[in-house]
């Protein structure tokens, strides 16, 4: 049974209000005198309480820097809560920064192993996804090519085709709708609601609200790191919109 | 512990791949192959051993100078790009601790094992040079070699991950372990034998961790001698030191390194 509960979780980032410091200066300023780059403290998700269940399709709408990506990479174990509890049951795949995690030296075929491996595929049971994911990156000739050749566009097809390829049973996904161009949306398209039936539990983050009315059953509404609003996705989009187009004050679209 | 390597097995697949990947890249450089990566340490040896016998009277036989010094150069290759590359193995590795929550352990890994295969085709070099120069005399004792080179491969990891993790904190930490691996070199019995210096000096040589891994190689490939088990005791608590504070590094950071990318 798969499932993710969230209770009284908070994130804060803490980091220095310039860039790294040098460790001489860390010696010298850090240890005996009072710090000249002192830490300052970034309140990324606050007092967040969440429960999802196996069968749920949830998304996250929210508006730029409200915390989406950040929940879902809390979700899936990248960043550490500061304090509150995550408890989840159940292998988590993600599908975010999908043109990271490349090996630029190596060939389309041979990160198409690597990111498999990183998923959790055997050499076993990547020899059987090889040729579809292949076939549906529609890279031909071009995966056998060091991928620092390749444009930014055919990472993304080649990163959609393997990080799909994969039988999800908690699948997070983080805008990936719009990978590569309109062709290749539209089979994106297609082969995620193929992955959202297979899914056990989903969590979306999408700007594309239509998307994800058609694609969820809840939704919350992060704003400044914080759950203003959850329930079924169509009442959740229609207060966020609202809000956004300014027909409800914010403060009392919840 | 357990349920952490357990995590690392568990991608092995993944860093396994990697490291034949920075091999082949490696070796494919040149048209000699691995043959020009050696060439280093050989030349520096034909080098050290036409000048430094010259100026040191303690060395009466270069037939056994060659293959200690070669031994000692391709120990300090091991370690000292563990240091040096290994500042680099987190940041280098932030496109793949952002996407999925592997073990960080597994990225200093990869620096370590394709080091090991470097070493162990350089120890190939060195045991064919020790039969040639001084015989095939006490080969049995050439089996102490194993546990030596898994005591020394644990301390090639652990130095990588702890350098790796105060770069991520400290970035001019890349130009300090270039300073210190200079001073530690002379503080390594690599173109000296172990008991050549006395004195105070002697004693620093003595304390530098590196000088008991030199000894424990020097005694099967040198003197044909297993090594004293004193010297293996000393070995597996500078290693069990060297895993332990990185064990403390990783649970302690492992979950706040993002921060730090």
């Amino acid at each position: 049974m798969t499932s993710i509960d969230l209770e009284n979780l908070n994130l804060v980032f803490r980091v220095r209000q310039k860039q790294r410091i040098p460790f001489k200066d860390f010696l010298v300023h850090q240890m005996f005198r009072k710090s000249v780059n002192p830490y300052m403290e970034i309140r990324a998700l606050s007092n967040i309480n969440l429960s999802i269940r196996q069968g749920d399709r949830l998304g996250i709408v929210g508006h730029n820097g409200a915390g989406k990506s950040t929940m879902l990479k809390m979700l899936a174990g990248i960043y550490p809560p500061t304090s509150g509890e995550r408890r989840v049951q159940g292998e988590i795949s993600s599908l975010f920064e999908l043109s990271l995690g490349f090996e630029p030296e190596a060939t389309g075929w041979e990160n198409i192993a690597y990111r498999g491996f990183l998923q959790g595929e055997t050499p076993k049971t990547l020899k059987h996804k090889l040729a579809e994911i292949a076939e549906f990156s529609e890279l031909g000739e071009f995966l056998a090519s060091p991928v620092r050749h390749y444009s930014s566009g055919m990472l993304v097809r080649l990163a959609f085709s393997v990080a799909t390829a994969i039988d999800p049973e908690i699948l997070l996904v983080d805008e990936v709708l719009a990978a590569g161009d309109l062709a290749f949306q539209k089979k994106a398209r297609r082969r995620m609601e193929e992955m959202i039936d297979r899914a056990h539990l989903i969590v979306m983050v999408s700007h594309d609200l239509e998307a994800l009315t058609k694609f969820c059953n809840r939704a919350i509404w992060l704003d400044h790191g914080q759950i203003r609003m959850q329930g079924p996705t169509q009442d959740v989009v229609e207060a966020y919109t609202d809000a956004m187009n300014g027909a409800v004050p914010m403060a009392k679209a919840a | 512990m357990s349920r952490y390597l357990s995590a690392i097995w568990k991608c092995r697949y993944f860093w396994l791949s990697l490291v034949q990947m920075d091999l082949r890249n490696r070796y494919r450089r040149s048209v000699v192959g691995m043959g020009w990566s050696l060439l280093n340490p050989i030349a520096m040896t034909t080098v050290i051993c036409l000048v430094f016998p010259r100026f040191m009277p303690q060395i009466k036989s270069v037939n056994h100078y060659a293959p200690m010094v070669l031994v000692g150069l391709c120990f300090w290759n091991f370690i000292s790009s563990a240091a040096r590359l290994g500042t680099k193995c987190l940041i280098h590795s932030e496109r793949y601790i952002r996407q999925y929550p592997a073990p960080m352990a597994i990225y200093p890994l990869r620096l370590a094992l394709g080091g090991a295969f470097h070493f162990l085709i350089a120890l190939a070099v060195v045991l064919v040079m020790r039969c040639c120069l001084i015989g095939f005399s006490d080969l049995h004792t050439f089996i102490s070699l194993v546990p030596t080179v898994l005591m020394i491969f644990v301390l090639a990891w652990s130095v990588s991950l702890l350098v790796g993790f105060a770069t991520a904190y400290f970035p001019d930490i890349e130009h300090l372990a270039d300073v210190g691996l200079q001073i530690l070199f002379y503080a390594t019995p690599i173109v000296y034998s172990p008991s050549a210096i006395q004195g105070k000096l002697g004693l620093l040589i003595r304390l530098n961790p590196l000088t008991t891994f030199v000894e424990l190689l020097h005694a099967p490939l040198i003197h044909g001698q297993f090594p004293d088990a004193s010297l293996f005791a000393t070995g597996l608590l500078i290693t069990a030191g060297f895993a332990g504070v990185s064990m403390l590094t990783v649970s302690r950071f492992e979950k706040k390194i993002i921060f730090q990318l």
